[in-house]
């Protein structure tokens, strides 16, 4: 039981106890709502959530370093856009992966470029757990919205660079 | 109803279609390797997505519908769309706890930029990821500069979705009930 279960079972609990205070009818609805809900999103999220790891298996060694270095330019960030929409899991797995790139030899506003993707993007995420609960429509504006965001944050990182000497290697 | 039965198959598909890729090109102790790891990832959120839903569901219970609408509604301007983005970047916890806290604003009145908004914000430059992830294993200068480049996204993307022509409702979310 880590520290962020915990915190949600206690605000949702205290939430609950607030709708028994009001009535118990409250209290019985919210109850009934979250057993409908998740009898809706559970089968989706239970069909998505081995892709990430099967993913994972598929990464290439080295593509990072390749693909995606200090002078790989404007291409190099739409990869690592792309790239980054593609990389499963939650931070556990996509700050570390970030740091072996840079390690490698990965340019940092391709690795910017690659955590905008993998946050906005995130396929994986959007499958798992934005279908599931918000639906279809939702992902359709959302992604229209900002799909070439990365892109921007990529482009920008290329200009700020010179700003953050501290940057390339730690 | 047929809708989400779709949802489910095309999501299976991939699924499958993953698991064929990962077994041809890295063989099948890869295919286990992989699925171990999910049984343990779905043991590690399932109390989590079961609090998050029944958190969702207490909350709109107790938000009356419409109540933010002053401040993340379709008339909020810019400033609408700021509110949700600094709401977004407060937002702790992954995704179990953060969409769920999204039908409870579209019932109260969010619209949808506000809500992509308050989504961005949260993924991309949400503070507990940046403090307990980001900085320490990338470090202050690397952490900083992502964070500038991420910090006007949000609020783009709010002002794109509002001007798409595309309505969303939020009984459209499989998450939400439509029976009050």
């Amino acid at each position: 039981m880590s520290f962020g279960v915990i915190a949600i079972w206690v605000v949702a609990l205290g939430a609950l106890g607030l709708c028994l205070r009001r009535s118990p009818a409250v209290g019985r609805r919210a109850v009934a709502d979250a057993g409908t809900a998740l009898w809706r999103v559970l089968p989706v999220m239970l069909m998505a959530l081995p892709m990430a790891a099967f993913l994972a298996e598929l990464i290439p060694a080295g593509w990072a370093e390749r693909w995606l270095g200090p002078d790989s330019g404007f291409i190099g960030i739409l990869l690592a856009s792309v790239a980054g929409g593609a990389m499963p899991g939650g931070p556990f797995v996509a700050f570390p992966l970030v740091l072996g790139f840079l390690k490698a030899g990965a340019g940092p506003s391709q690795m910017v470029a690659l955590i905008s993707g993998w946050a906005i993007l995130g396929l994986h995420r959007t499958l798992a757990w934005e279908l599931p609960i918000l639906g279809g429509r939702f992902i359709v504006v959302r992604l229209l919205a900002s799909f070439s965001l990365p892109l921007l944050a990529g482009l920008a990182a290329e200009l700020l660079l010179p700003l953050f000497p501290g940057v390339a290697l730690r | 109803m047929l809708r989400r039965n779709a949802t489910f198959l095309v999501i299976s598909a991939l699924t499958l279609c993953s698991a064929i890729a990962v077994a041809l090109l890295r063989g099948m102790g890869a295919v286990w390797h992989a699925l171990d790891a999910t049984w343990d990832l779905i043991l590690t959120v399932l109390p989590s997505i079961i609090g998050g839903l029944l958190l969702s569901a207490a909350l709109r219970q107790l938000v009356p519908p419409g109540a933010l609408a002053r401040w993340m509604g379709a008339e909020s301007g810019i400033r609408g769309l700021l509110v949700a983005t600094a709401a977004g970047m407060a937002m702790p916890g992954g995704p179990v706890a953060a969409f769920p806290v999204v039908l409870v604003l579209a019932q109260a009145g969010a619209d949808r930029g506000a809500l992509i908004a308050f989504v961005l914000a949260w993924s991309l430059n949400g503070f507990q990821r940046i403090v307990v992830w980001e900085l320490p294993i990338l470090g202050a200068d690397f952490a900083l500069l992502r964070l500038i480049c991420g910090l006007p996204l949000p609020v783009l993307a709010g002002l794109f979705a509002r001007w798409l022509p595309i309505r969303w409702d939020p009984a459209d979310a499989p998450g939400m009930q439509d029976r009050r």
